[in-house]
């Protein structure tokens, strides 16, 4: 079928415009005019067989059922692009045509209407039918034609509609990839370069981060294109990504992680964390000498879980503190925050106490339905 | 000194594992095998203690090689650690009866650890029990819990847990420094916990005994078991009489 619908797109030819509600609207207007005419001359105490009235208005709305379908079938989409020039110079004489045409077939149908007058030949039948029935002919064909055009117009609305909720799922799910791959290579290649780097001073330290790194790599590759993960693997990934910058620290950053126990399960996207803390250790724990402090905190807000970063170190530069944030690991959670949740969620960055600096994200608490079972056995 | 045979594949992976078992003391390294069939060979003319083993090798899987030896029941069959670079291995390994399962690459740390636990295998086989792994049936209670944490795969004795907290449908188990957050509620865990050494002193919380100091009413009417490292676990009522007969015995 050519109006069939093609890779999900809206057809310009709904279903409900099929010949059964052509002829099934046909069919009402006939009835209701039936009754209309056959209770107008009981009023003026005529008889009339209603069945012969069922007869001529049921033949006179079945034929423009008839025509209305053939029109809507045939040139439906010449009728909905039609410009008003040739809405004038063209439809209007093919409908005053269609008009004609139908009453000719209408009075080659019943030779016997009108009652009560004196026998007359087909056509000057046809020049009385015409006198009384032209003007309904012409109202219903262009209450069709507008019909017509609405449909058209309403089917168009509707398919830009689904096209930008299309785009919009692909576009978003684009830039999620993009920033999660995005996010990964620097990551990498900075450990890469600081095992690189203990290679040559301290081979145990840069086993050890070998090791650590491997870890963490294992948990990412398993996790694929997951992109939303319960809390309790995201601080899992948090407590090794710590546990690796720790060495580099010499432990002298104290390290706090404080979870509401019922959060464990809390759906969070994968890695949100993870440039929070890498902009706390570089741009503050870093430009200190002796010891620090690195807080995470889960908590529950009524149906939000909000997660905060504390770390001591030199406050927040006069870039942070205008609002001006270039740094493009936050703008990366704040992007990924907004694709996520829409304006369902928040993040702030202030400082607070002594030079420490907070961050504080807020999303829509979401438990992770059916948390893989971790592997976990018990024996000899 | 703890004859020792290792497997792999790999040269590199070889040379790496001959470098690090160098600097373990009771390490004696009596050969090397690159496929499963040369391991097979190797281990039954050599009868090692102890067997590093690579899961993926040519020819048949690691598995196999275990199978084949345990086949013959008089043949004494090694302690076995694997070294591999798939997690997805640890259940069967655990099966097996490993003693640890090293995921590459592994730190020298990571190493000792695994050797000090396949010591305690080899001298617990040696002392009272028959060459194969028969011991695993008769007691109800686990040795030993396996599970993945921080990327590792863990094959933890149950001794050295300290004490285990519930935190909603997880529980946290504490050892010496350390702590793992598993999917599990308390009430499973405590089942397969030997209730001659692990206590349930609340409704979140179990202690293992070995670690207990004392128990102590707090000024404020609370009880609290103290363990040895100081830490403090409020305590029910219900479970004090328990624990009170426990302390009176030992």
């Amino acid at each position: 079928m050519h109006n069939s619908d093609q890779g999900g797109r809206v057809s310009t030819r709904p279903s409900f415009m099929n010949p059964a509600a052509f002829l099934g609207i046909g069919a009402l207007l006939a009835a209701v005019f039936a009754l209309q005419e056959w209770v107008e001359v009981r009023q003026m105490s005529h008889h009339i067989d209603f069945t012969l009235l069922v007869k001529a208005w049921g033949v006179q709305y079945l034929l423009w059922g008839l025509i209305c379908w053939g029109l809507w079938r045939f040139f439906g989409e010449e009728l909905q692009k039609v410009s008003l020039f040739w809405a004038i110079a063209a439809v209007f004489p093919i409908s005053i045509l269609l008009s004609v045409v139908e009453e000719m077939v209408w009075v080659l149908c019943f030779p016997n209407l009108p009652l009560w007058m004196p026998h007359m030949n087909y056509w000057s039948r046809l020049l009385f039918q015409l006198r009384a029935e032209l003007a309904d002919g012409l109202v219903i064909f262009w209450c069709a034609f507008f019909l017509f055009r609405g449909v058209g117009y309403y089917q168009r609305f509707r398919e830009k509609e689904a096209a930008a909720a299309r785009l919009e799922v692909q576009l978003a799910q684009a830039r999620l990839h993009a920033m999660r791959t995005n996010l990964n290579p620097h990551f990498l290649f900075n450990t890469l370069n600081s095992i690189s780097s203990l290679m040559r001073s301290d081979v145990t330290a840069a086993d050890l981060m070998l090791e650590q790194f491997s870890s963490l790599l294992r948990i990412c590759l398993e996790r694929g294109e997951t992109q939303l993960i319960p809390l309790r693997d995201e601080m899992e990934f948090n407590e090794m990504y710590m546990a690796m910058q720790d060495r580099r620290f010499g432990g002298r950053i104290r390290q706090e992680i404080r979870v509401q126990p019922e959060l464990h399960d809390a759906l969070v996207p994968a890695m949100i964390l993870q440039p929070i803390l890498e902009n706390a250790y570089q741009h503050g724990l870093s430009y200190l000498s002796e010891s620090g402090l690195l807080k995470i905190e889960a908590s529950k807000e009524n149906t939000c879980v909000r997660l905060e970063v504390l770390n001591s170190g030199v406050g927040l530069n006069p870039g942070h503190k205008n609002g001006n944030n270039h740094n493009l690991g936050l703008v990366n959670v704040k992007d990924r925050l907004r694709l996520h949740y829409g304006e369902n969620q928040s993040f702030s960055i202030k400082e607070v106490g002594q030079a420490q600096v907070l961050v504080s994200i807020t999303l829509p608490l979401q438990l992770c339905e059916d948390p893989a079972q971790l592997l976990a056995e018990y024996g000899a | 000194m703890i004859p020792t045979i290792l497997a792999d594949d790999e040269i590199l992976a070889r040379q790496k594992l001959r470098h690090m078992l160098l600097e373990e003391k009771e390490i004696e390294l009596v050969g090397e095998s690159a496929t499963t069939s040369e391991t097979l060979g190797l281990v039954r003319r050599e009868k090692p203690d102890l067997l590093f083993l690579d899961i993926r090798m040519h020819g048949k899987d690691a598995f196999d090689v275990v199978a084949e030896l345990a086949s013959d029941p008089y043949f004494p069959m090694p302690t076995i650690i694997f070294t591999t670079a798939h997690d997805s291995y640890a259940l069967r390994a655990f099966e097996v009866h490993a003693a640890d399962y090293l995921l590459k690459p592994f730190t020298s740390e990571r190493l000792n650890i695994a050797i000090q636990r396949a010591n305690l295998q080899i001298q617990s086989r040696q002392t009272h029990q028959p060459p194969l792994m028969a011991h695993a049936n008769n007691n109800p209670y686990a040795n030993r819990i396996v599970f993945k944490s921080r990327g590792r795969i863990l094959f933890l004795p149950v001794s050295s847990i300290r004490w285990i907290g519930a935190e909603e449908n997880y529980v946290r188990i504490c050892t010496e420094g350390e702590s793992y957050l598993l999917r599990e509620p308390i009430g499973r865990l405590e089942e397969k916990l030997d209730p001659q050494l692990f206590l349930r002193v609340h409704r979140s919380s179990i202690v293992n005994l070995q670690f207990v100091k004392e128990v102590r009413t707090e000024n404020t009417g609370e009880s609290v078991v103290i363990l040895l490292n100081g830490q403090k676990l409020s305590m029910s009522r219900s479970y004090k009489s328990r624990i009170n007969e426990w302390l009176t015995h030992s």
